[in-house]
């Protein structure tokens, strides 16, 4: 883990929604897997960090993708080059993938894309075939990620794509299930597929493990923590009852 | 340029003035980049006699220029802490504090008494101040009598330094702190958190799952700082500083008042070398003034 000071090296809309912003951090960029994250403290700004999926790393840079729907990421948007972020990271357990899998599915809901892009590129490495599953409510909230791979879209209002649910659209046969997205998707992803890697949303304090802030309620009984534990988690080992169904301004929302 | 930052503060010399305040650092094993040079202390995130799986989720919330959060005092229960932690904490060049709950005084004596004499234990923190569990907590720490109770309880148990943590949702401060003085207590932590609640406008329900939580963060210093005045000036034992402390100025700010130290919390979670830059912030304060000891501060504590 590092903390350190980053410029703003790029920023770009992607869509009507998403911002992408990156910044230089080549001892994050080296080391982060797919699934982490990195949590980020902007002065002046909000008392606590805010945790963010790493969307890309190459190069010395790391790229995140937000929208700006809350204090935090409503500075994120305002930001220009050169400007200046403390970045902490990366945090928290990956995405695992198996070369046995023969085929993934990569399932996401909105902005549960983040951590895809990554996790494509060490599926591919692992000899994967890649399936890629985008859901949004619209078109327009849809995310466009393929990189060549094989892509199934699904809409809420059906303006895009299958209309219904990402996870209603994953076809038949994949080896293997990692999702990211809101809550109840992700429940839904548990429903069917009890070994997908799933990514959850909660509210975060410090992402170091010490707040106790970020729990994670387990079908085991009791709590554990998203930052440290998690994000990913095996879909059946997390409580879906107790874990609150979508947060605003959460780690992949 | 050397200055002697060190304090007595309750029954210990410390190094230096600036202490970790429970549940904001874990079991000082968590916080990562830590430069442990700065701590004078570290007060271990709060435990129980049994294992507690803490409440439900959401814990936390943010809200202007603080926190909220009821986390509950999810912990391993006393005998995964004396297995766990406390070799690790035997080992290190400071001391460390347990932060010590109960349902009931008896609880509280009997968790004392496991815990003393365990190498690692440097003293205890009696939490009668906690505003997020449903049993005991905050109870004690509003009513002086129960204060008195608890803090008697674990003084019967212990002759390590017994350090009470205040709860400041009281009408007057002064007589909990005298109350704790008399039963016993060789310093007190002043404060813990206020409770507090943030609504939801979309759900129109408290955004924390418990409902309430306890506020911390810049939003309470000056809050703080007149409490810890009033505690320091109401007893002759050292009063530990606690509410909101981010930089080293919030930090002299306590002492100034009249506190023997402070200690620091939610700013750790933003910044992980907070206690590290509040610590060499006074030295340089100090040095800047001219003096060569904390000890040489001159503090405002007009008693009562």
């Amino acid at each position: 883990m590092f903390e350190l000071t980053a410029e703003v090296a790029s920023f770009r809309q992607r869509g009507p929604h998403y911002w992408v912003m990156g910044f230089r951090a080549p001892e994050v960029a080296a080391s982060v897997r797919a699934g982490q994250f990195v949590n980020l403290l902007l002065r002046p700004g909000p008392l606590l960090r805010r945790p963010f999926s790493v969307y890309t790393a190459s190069a010395g840079e790391v790229e995140i993708i937000f929208r700006a729907v809350g204090e935090g990421t409503s500075l994120l948007a305002q930001m220009k080059i050169g400007d200046r972020l403390s970045v902490l990271g990366p945090l928290g357990r990956a995405f695992e993938v198996d070369p046995e899998w023969k085929s993934v599915a990569l399932v996401s809901g909105g902005l549960g894309v983040a951590p895809m892009l990554l996790a494509a590129r060490d599926a591919r490495a692992a000899g994967l075939r890649v399936v890629w599953v985008h859901g949004a409510r619209t078109a327009a909230e849809l995310s466009l990620e393929s990189g060549g791979d094989q892509v199934v879209y699904a809409t809420d209002d059906g303006s895009r794509g299958v209309q219904g649910s990402a996870v209603a659209a994953v076809p038949e046969g994949v080896g293997a299930v990692l999702a990211c997205g809101p809550n109840r998707m992700l429940a839904a992803v548990a429903a069917r597929w009890p070994d997908a890697q799933v990514a959850v949303e909660t509210y975060m304090g410090c992402g170091t493990g010490v707040c106790l802030g970020c729990a994670v309620p387990l079908r085991a009984g009791g709590y554990d923590r998203a930052c440290q534990e998690g994000p990913v988690y095996r879909a059946a080992a997390v409580d879906w009852d107790a874990l609150p169904s979508h947060l605003q301004y959460a780690v992949s929302a | 340029m050397s200055v002697d930052l060190a304090v007595d503060a309750g029954g210990l010399r410390l190094r230096g003035p600036v202490i970790a305040a429970s549940g904001t650092f874990g079991y000082g094993t968590e916080v990562p980049l830590l430069e442990r040079r700065a701590l004078g202390a570290l007060v271990s995130k709060g435990i129980f006699l049994r294992p507690r799986a803490g409440n439900p989720p959401p814990r936390i919330v943010e809200t202007p220029s603080g926190m909220l959060n009821a986390i509950g005092l999810q912990g391993p229960g006393v005998e995964a802490l004396v297995r766990d932690y406390c070799p690790q904490w035997a080992a290190w060049d400071f001391p460390v504090l347990v932060n010590i709950n109960g349902e009931s005084a008896e609880e509280y004596g009997e968790l004392t008494g496991r815990l003393d004499g365990v190498p690692g234990v440097a003293g205890f923190e009696i939490n009668v101040s906690c505003p997020n569990v449903e049993q005991g907590g905050m109870y004690f720490g509003n009513d002086p009598r129960a204060a008195a109770e608890v803090t008697a309880a674990v003084r019967r148990r212990t002759r390590l330094p017994v350090w009470v943590k205040l709860t400041p949702m009281v009408s007057d401060i002064a007589v909990i702190a005298r109350a704790c003085e008399e039963a016993g207590a060789d310093a007190l932590s002043a404060i813990n958190t206020f409770v507090g609640m943030s609504i939801d406008l979309h759900t129109r329900k408290p955004r924390l799952a418990f409902r309430t939580g306890g506020l911390s963060g810049p939003a309470i210093r000056p809050l703080a700082v007149h409490l810890a005045h009033q505690a320091a000036r109401s007893v002759r034992i050292p009063v530990i500083g606690v509410g909101g402390i981010t930089t080293p100025d919030d930090a002299l700010e306590f002492l100034v008042a009249g506190c023997a130290a402070v200690q620091v919390g939610t700013a750790t979670f933003a910044d992980p070398r907070a206690l590290a830059r509040v610590h060499d912030g006074i030295a340089g304060h100090l040095a800047a003034q001219g003096l060569g000891s904390l000890a040489e501060l001159p503090r405002y504590l007009q008693h009562d």
